[in-house]
């Protein structure tokens, strides 16, 4: 799909070129203010943790694994699957190669936490689903242990939220928007994402993210200041 | 010593009807006698043999049970020569150096393996006897039903006499038939500089093959004691255990190994039970075992062992021992941004994951055919050989949901609530609210298979504010089977 498809798709909602700036000022969706941004690659550094929040629906799995495609280059992505829900070729779509995923399906809080150190520890990027009996202090030691082994680390809790302060980069859903589908033609083609990010990088400044989805190729960054000059990740 | 039905060697085999099995490639690895004067040859695609013979029966590869099934077997043989190397499952290496002295000539040596297997009532092998391994393995496959020993008598000429397709390259055997060289001996005739020069590594290796000079151990400073150990208290005596110690083991050879920068060629696992048996066996390989391969071999050999089939292990295992032989420099080459330190790191936090949460929960998935998204995911345990994939990938699969699959497919779909108005969605219940339906797509038609009791469904893409969803409609009511997150 082209970027002048995508925008009609997308009508009265901007699309930013690649390598363009975005009109600085301009508004949202929502009425946020949007920062002016580049064109990007969506990723996080190794170290960082983000955690994404939202009910299912608003394209947090897909976030949270696009974030960490690029840290699969270097070694395997493991997911930490609470629901034992996850269909591994949203990874794939995202640019995670089959061989680089592995999924380990924990369902049990009581070790939950044990698990997710362990990876944590020992593989470069871990997407990690939170069940609801996670403890505050277990969050906090599992970030500081991302930043000490510098593993990329995505925080997706099941139900409820990450306390203040865990994360580097905090994603709340905030609506989502579909192309493709009209009344019983068509199908699901793309998407646009919106996020409220708030902290260390976003300068601890609430912003509007958006993302646009086409299924099959990674997110891009279309606004917010969660983006980093191309071919270099966020943090 | 050589089965070439090996794998076709399983109660399934269904007899008088043509058979193949495969590999997880879907490529045909063997095939039966019927099967094979239909048109089906080894190395063709499961579905190109379907098609030169559409009532063949296929089977799929299960190497742990071949192994075991072999097991009895090298344990007949090493009441002939002290010690067997399996290869594989129906290939395995018996060293003559000592037992051609004692039995008094190769021919006796062989004849007596061979009486040993008549003995035992095994039929169908092939045994080749010569200077070394990858000769011998050609005088195996030379071998007939009619004659099953070949013995070579002059190495070099026999050698000289093989086809270069032997040579396992297939651009490099191209290439030398284009140049005219037909033969091993052709290739041993050329000066090795050139050789090498014109075709580097895999050049040298073909004119070592054809020169028979066979694969040599690289000197090198090997650690004083590179064995591992692993001690049971209670003894182990479950498979899961077996397989969880197996790659444990594995791993840490492969590690002591690699700070020397050798590999392993051959390696001796040694068991002692409880009630004070020990048992030993010796398996090789032509490609250095890299940590899969050898823990693979381990698991095999330990299951074979606590099989009940070849007697078991009374009381369990109290001790396992690897012993890694003939280490070559031949190691495994890392990916540019990979270490061997992070490698190692990685495989010991999924290790003890797997420990933590169970085998089956650290798992792998490839892509495959199907209609459905859960059907087009196939799943493996981590550190496992995948298994055949069930549906095709490239088959048209019609009916199937297009676009993207959704990101959260629950395993047992629960129930969706969706208002309908003549036929269209217009509400969905999310949780306590009922959120409206913006648009949707759909339906897909999944006519099930009738024959097995599934029923026809109905997919629908459903939109709404709160995000899209996949649900099935049967009998009337309708079931979540995607979240697009």
């Amino acid at each position: 799909m082209t970027t002048a498809e995508l925008a009609d798709r997308f009508r009265g909602k901007s699309v930013v070129q690649p390598g363009e700036v975005a009109t600085p000022g301009a508004s949202s969706p929502r009425g946020g203010s949007v920062s002016p941004v580049h064109q990007g690659t969506w990723g996080l550094a190794p170290g960082r943790t983000l955690s994404v929040v939202g009910p299912p629906g608003f394209g947090l799995t897909r976030v949270g694994l696009a974030a960490l495609a690029d840290q699969s280059r270097l070694g395997p992505v493991a997911y930490l699957d609470v629901r034992g829900w996850l269909c591994p070729a949203a990874a794939w779509e995202v640019g995670i190669e089959a061989h680089r995923l592995i999924v380990v399906r924990c369902d049990n809080p009581v070790p939950w936490a044990r698990v997710a150190a362990t990876l944590v520890s020992g593989l470069r990027a871990v997407f990690a689903e939170v069940p609801a009996g996670a403890k505050e202090a277990q969050l906090r030691k599992l970030a500081m242990l991302a930043k000490t082994h510098r593993t990329a680390l995505v925080l997706r809790p099941v139900h409820g939220d990450i306390p203040a302060g865990v994360s580097y980069l905090r994603l709340e859903a905030a609506g989502v928007d579909w192309a493709g589908a009209g009344d019983g033609h068509g199908r699901l083609e793309g998407r646009r994402l919106r996020f409220q990010a708030t902290g260390k990088g976003v300068r601890g400044m609430t912003t509007t993210v958006e993302f646009e989805d086409h299924g099959t190729d990674p997110l891009r960054v279309v606004s917010g200041l969660a983006i980093a000059p191309a071919g270099h990740a966020i943090g | 010593m050589w089965f070439p039905d090996w794998r076709l060697r399983r109660p399934d085999t269904p007899s008088g009807e043509p058979c193949q099995v495969v590999d997880d490639r879907n490529r045909v690895i063997a095939c039966n006698e019927i099967a094979a004067t239909a048109g089906v040859a080894i190395g063709m695609q499961r579905r190109s043999a379907e098609a030169v013979c559409p009532t063949v029966v296929t089977l799929a590869s299960d190497p742990a049970a071949e192994a075991i099934a072999f097991e009895p077997i090298l344990g007949a043989m090493e009441a002939v020569v002290p010690r067997v190397e399996p290869t594989e499952p129906g290939l395995a290496y018996i060293p003559l150096d000592g037992a051609v002295a004692y039995y008094g000539g190769e021919t006796a040596t062989a004849e007596r393996i061979a009486k040993e297997l008549d003995a035992i009532d095994i039929d169908g092998y092939r045994l080749g006897v010569a200077v070394g391994p990858f000769s011998a393995r050609q005088a195996a496959l030379r071998a007939t039903a009619a004659n099953p020993i070949f013995i070579v008598d002059d190495e070099a000429s026999f050698l000289a006499s093989l086809d270069v397709s032997v040579i396992d390259h297939d651009d490099l055997v191209a290439t030398f038939r284009w140049l005219g060289i037909r033969t091993l001996g052709e290739v041993a005739g050329l000066p090795r500089e050139a050789v090498v020069s014109r075709f580097g590594t895999v050049g040298l290796h073909a004119h070592r093959v054809a020169t028979g000079e066979q694969r040599r151990t690289t000197p090198r400073d090997v650690p004083d004691d590179p064995r591992v150990t692993e001690l049971f208290d209670p003894p182990l005596d479950n498979l899961e255990q077996a397989a969880f110690v197996s790659r444990s083991l594995a791993s840490r050879l492969i590690e002591i190994a690699h700070d020397t920068g050798a590999v392993p060629h051959r390696v001796e696992i040694d068991v002692e039970a409880a009630d004070g048996t020990v048992r030993s066996r010796t398996w090789r390989t032509a490609d250095p075992f890299d940590e899969g391969s050898l823990a693979e071999r381990v698991r095999w050999q330990l299951r074979a062992w606590l099989d009940s089939v070849s007697g078991g292990l009374r009381g369990g295992l109290v001790r396992i021992t690897i012993t890694p032989a003939d280490l070559s420099g031949t190691g495994r080459q890392l990916g540019l941004h990979e270490d061997a330190a992070s490698a190692a790191e990685v495989d010991r936090a999924l290790v003890q994951t797997q420990a933590l949460v169970g085998m089956d929960n650290v798992l792998q998935a490839r892509p495959q055919g199907g209609r459905d998204p859960l059907d087009r995911v196939s799943w493996h345990r981590w550190g496992e050989e995948p298994s055949t994939l069930e549906r095709d990938l490239d088959a048209p699969w019609r009916g199937r949901v297009p676009g993207s699959p959704p990101a959260l497919t629950p395993p047992e779909p629960p129930r969706l609530e969706v208002e309908w108005d003549t036929g269209m969605p217009v509400r969905v219940r999310l949780g306590s609210r009922w959120e409206p339906v913006l648009s949707w797509a759909g339906p897909w038609r999944r006519m099930g298979r009738w024959w097995l009791g599934e029923e026809a469904a109905d997919r629908y893409q459903l939109v709404t504010s709160a995000g899209a969803f996949l649900c099935e409609v049967r009998d009337g009511l309708a079931y979540l089977t995607g979240v697009y997150d």
